[in-house]
């Protein structure tokens, strides 16, 4: 157990060393850029009324000041990490005064569900279609469920969504296309919300079911094809262990494990958002924010957006790491 | 292999249900008393922030301007309900004293806002004397910049006192898209800071109020007031759709299928090919013009703009060069496809200014000489729009217009004629030379040009962009183009561009004035290279000549004819000097469907307003809007 605490201890400072790394690089890179938000509000204020020149230079340096950026880059990077550290982004520049955090708290949940459920769906099936195929060599339809996951696979993720597009929004338009629900339905937990979530939510699911599932069914189909020439599966074949029982216990539980890390790393990288699924389909979520606030220069909105993503991945990775050893035996600590 | 089976059976069967999940855009709502626009902004982030003073801290063109808010004057881009002047809140156009310094309004009586408090001159002295003295709201400087005083002697008279002569102070309260609206004293005078006060739900003075949103800020949905009459737009009869839903349909692709599902009423703006598709797909769609080229010209006009502090484009015979190397037609094609309405002034060729300045310019335009160095051309080519029509007429038969006039608002009148041989002697005789095929510049490197285009945000104009380069190429100039995506504006602000394809003149217009961008292009406001330019003159051009018209108009009032004199000696300037190359009126292509809604605003039949739906002036449709449906 001593050696698991030093274990533990080691990979704790590696988590706090990567969640600091990677957070100061978000503010590194996102002062970096030649995006200036101010001039951005000024761009979008003006483009359009009578504005005068005198004018405009006074809204530059009132907005400049509004939203803290007179200082010098260090007076702003000591800032920054006082306001991290109470977990306080700071208020958005491009929604100015609301906070980045209501902002992420509003789309975060949109994302999880759709990515979590996608997640899920495309390892759950995978997994079970691939293990079926690699136990299972001779079957045809296991065969052309092989050929259809491959088939699908390398194909842009952007050409497969907007295919469901063309052909659930405009040749059969059963689906809706944009969106997280439909017009004027009253939030909350009601049925016709809910039914109207999990409507808008089918076609992005779909889409990134169909790109997702080709991997874990490859992945698991090799892990199979490997454990079932291991010795105790043919053991268990010539003890006359039915091969349901050898598939489910023996076969596919111990193929399972790499493929639980991958999916342990899937679903921490949820927090990153789903960029063009959310794009494609007008689905609200961290993606869809992300992408408005580098567009605006919102440099607290970006390091908020990348914060929180950089923290997910690594919590889960460190989760993984800490349960590994107990989890597995094989898994030794040195 | 059951399971297998199962799943398969289990997939046959919920695609047989999946037709019970079509349902209509709208819940709850019926749909033929709704109107569904587009909003080009997009998702709101901030959706629940519907304070406008505060500088964008939620969206604008949720239908927030458009239906909920009002102010004294709006100029229409067209003709207007009954006129292109429309007062609003006032009830007569501004009264200003002989030098300029004080600003008098009347105000309509008998305006509401929406929770039955009446709108007074109290509102109006709010409104300014709160920009007055807080910095970082919307209007904060130019009221800070301009205003010395305000008062109200009575319930319906607001009275400026101006810190120093403006002819045209009022422009700050006419509407052209926008304008500062004004706030409802009795909401925010209650408010500790109205920097943090989302004014949720907002209290409106126009004839609709808000009716729900989304959290998520894809959709806003505005409902007609009760007493829709006690508002400014009443005089002109009860709106025709009882809800009004501004809502983010998606990218171009996903606006032309909501459309031809009868999802969309109003598609802000498409492509070209989205527009096309629909016309040709969709019996109900139609556009500004019924036919090609559809797009409503805005009041506003895209040019390659020189960077005119840059050594290269300090001399005119360069620019006036580079201006005979392209080929408009071949722009018009790359750039709409050929549906552009092109100009060779540097006015839009749009509203009234086909008549104020086209029109009137064109014997000057054809008799106008430049001297290359070595001989006197005459570049201008009347025929150019002429030609545009009979180049698309083999494939588009009758919907190219036959009509001379029809073809000219349709497509433009002239433009210049492409001369390499007048452009070469330009170029010689500014000290330039051309070595085997290629350009080099007096001090001996070679020409290089780099055209600034913002990339697939704006496909129309970066297609324009890529065409200018490679005729540019043609002619022995190494151009070629910079996408600045997301960096287009600061590039555009810091200069940081040989030239770019962006617009720097806008004007109302419905009105010849043209002080609205005309002002801010005096040499006073030219920033040193390297830094900020504001906003508009952002080819940083300074000449005597210009500064002393600006300073004319300035002195004369907005409807002296003097002003459109003086704007035409503008017209003469700029073509004589050539310091941004026009090109064409930004088209822009809505979209409107009529299954459920008639009555739209049309080039041929009805042109009461701009049809684009994000401009404050949109409201007039309301008015005119009547359902196919009961």
């Amino acid at each position: 157990m001593n050696a698991y605490a030093i274990y533990a201890g080691k990979r704790l400072l590696q988590f706090a060393l990567v969640v600091f790394i990677g957070i100061n690089l978000a503010f590194i890179i996102t002062h970096s850029t030649p995006i200036d938000p101010v001039e951005q509000t000024v761009a979008t204020a003006t483009a359009f009324g009578s504005t005068s020149p005198e004018a405009v230079e006074m809204m530059r340096q009132s907005l400049r000041e509004l939203y803290g950026l007179g200082g010098s880059l260090w007076g702003q990077y000591a800032v920054f990490w006082k306001r991290i550290v109470v977990g306080d982004f700071g208020p958005s520049l491009s929604a100015f005064p609301t906070p980045v955090s209501v902002l992420i708290n509003r789309a975060l949940p949109w994302t999880i569900g759709l990515l979590t459920v996608s997640t899920i769906l495309a390892w759950i099936l995978g997994n079970l279609l691939g293990g079926l195929a690699g136990y299972y060599r001779d079957s045809k339809i296991l065969k052309i469920a092989g050929i259809v996951a491959m088939g699908i696979h390398p194909i842009p993720y952007y050409i497969v969504a907007f295919v469901l597009l063309v052909v659930f929004g405009y040749l059969w338009p059963v689906l809706p296309i944009t969106g997280g629900s439909q017009m004027n339905v009253q939030w909350g937990w009601n049925a016709t919300f809910i039914l109207s979530v999990l409507r808008h939510s089918i076609l992005p699911v779909i889409s990134l079911v169909l790109v997702g599932i080709g991997g874990w069914f490859m992945g698991m189909r090799s892990l199979v094809s490997n454990v079932v020439t291991e010795d105790y599966v043919t053991y268990a074949e010539l003890a006359g262990v039915s091969r349901r029982r050898i598939l489910g216990a023996y076969v596919m539980r111990n193929a399972l494990v790499p493929q639980v890390t991958g999916l342990a790393m899937s679903l921490g990288s949820i927090f990153n958002g789903a960029i063009i699924t959310e794009q494609v389909f007008g689905y609200p979520g961290i993606g869809t924010l992300l992408i408005s606030a580098v567009h605006t220069g919102d440099y607290s909105l970006v390091i908020g957006i990348a914060s929180v993503s950089i923290i997910a991945v690594s919590v889960c990775v460190l989760v993984i790491d800490l349960l590994y050893p107990l989890l597995d035996p094989r898994v030794k600590v040195s | 292999m059951r399971t297998l089976g199962s799943l398969a059976l289990a997939l046959v069967l919920a695609s047989a249900g999946v037709p019970a999940l079509a349902q209509e855009p709208i819940s709850n709502l019926p749909r033929n008393q709704t109107l569904i626009v587009e909003n080009p902004e997009g998702t709101i982030k901030n959706a629940g922030w519907f304070n406008i003073w505060a500088v964008n801290a939620g969206g604008q063109s949720t239908g927030l301007h458009q239906l909920a808010m009002d102010t004294f004057w709006y100029i229409d881009p067209q003709r207007g309900l009954d006129g292109v002047w429309m007062n609003s809140l006032a009830s007569d156009k501004p009264i200003y004293n002989a030098d300029f310094t004080e600003m008098t309004v009347k105000l309509r009586p008998g305006i509401f806002w929406s929770d039955g408090v009446e709108f007074t001159s109290a509102d109006v002295v709010y409104t300014a004397e709160l920009h007055m003295k807080t910095n970082g709201m919307r209007w904060s400087a130019p009221f800070q910049i301009n205003v010395a005083s305000v008062s109200a002697p009575d319930r319906n008279t607001v009275v400026f006192k101006l810190k120093k002569p403006n002819s045209r102070f009022h422009a700050l309260f006419t509407v052209r898209w926008n304008a500062v609206w004004m706030m409802p004293k009795h909401i925010f005078e209650k408010v500790a800071d109205p920097l943090k006060f989302d004014f949720n739900k907002p209290v409106s003075l126009g004839a609709y109020v808000l009716h729900s949103y989304d959290p998520n800020g894809k959709w806003f949905i505005w409902q007609m007031r009760e007493d829709w009459q006690r508002t400014t737009l009443g005089r002109y009869g009860q709106p025709g759709p009882k809800y009004v839903a501004y809502v983010d349909p998606g990218p171009p692709d996903k606006r032309v299928i909501a459309q031809m599902n009868h999802e969309l009423d109003i598609i802000h703006d498409t492509s070209a090919e989205g527009m096309f598709t629909l016309a040709k797909q969709s019996k109900t769609s139609r556009g500004w013009f019924k036919g090609f080229p559809y797009a409503h010209p805005d009041p506003t006009l895209p040019s390659v703009i020189f960077n005119d502090q840059n050594e290269l484009f300090k001399d005119r015979r360069v620019r006036w060069a580079l201006a005979l190397v392209i080929d408009i037609k071949a722009v018009s094609m790359a750039s709409y496809r050929g549906a552009a309405t092109i100009s060779a002034i540097a006015i839009p060729p749009t509203g009234t200014h086909t008549e104020s300045y086209h029109a009137p310019m064109e014997a000057w335009l054809k008799a106008f000489e430049l001297d290359t160095g070595k001989r006197k051309i005459k570049p201008y080519n009347p025929e150019v729009g002429k030609e545009i029509a009979e180049m698309l007429r083999p494939s588009l038969g009758d919907q190219i217009p036959k009509d001379p006039k029809e073809i000219a608002k349709s497509f433009g009148t002239g433009w210049w004629r492409p001369n390499p041989q007048a452009a070469t002697e330009l170029l010689q005789a500014a000290g330039f030379s051309k070595r085997g095929g290629d350009w080099y510049t007096p001090d001996g490197k070679v020409f290089t040009v780099k055209i600034v285009v913002e990339g697939e945000a704006r496909p129309v104009m970066t297609r324009a962009g890529s065409m200018i380069a490679q005729q540019w190429r043609q002619f022995g100039i190494d151009a070629k183009t910079d996408v600045a995506q997301g960096t287009m504006n600061d590039r555009r602000a810091s200069g940081d561009f040989d030239t770019i394809i962006s617009w720097s003149v806008e004007t109302w217009g419905g009105h010849p004035d043209l002080s609205f961008f005309l002002d801010s292009w005096h040499s006073q406001f030219v920033s040193l290279p390297g830094k900020s330019q504001t906003p508009r003159n952002w080819q940083r051009w300074s000449s005597p000549q210009l500064d002393k018209i600006i300073e004319q108009i300035r002195t004369v009032g907005f409807d002296d004819p003097k002003s459109l004199e003086l704007g035409r000696e503008y017209v003469k300037l700029m073509v004589q000097e050539m310091p941004v190359i026009p090109l064409m009126a930004y088209n822009v292509f809505t979209v409107m469907d009529e299954t459920y809604w008639t009555g739209y605003p049309s080039a041929e039949t009805d042109p009461y307003t701009d049809p684009v739906p994000n401009w404050g002036n949109s409201r007039a449709m309301m008015v005119k809007l009547k359902p196919t449906k009961q």
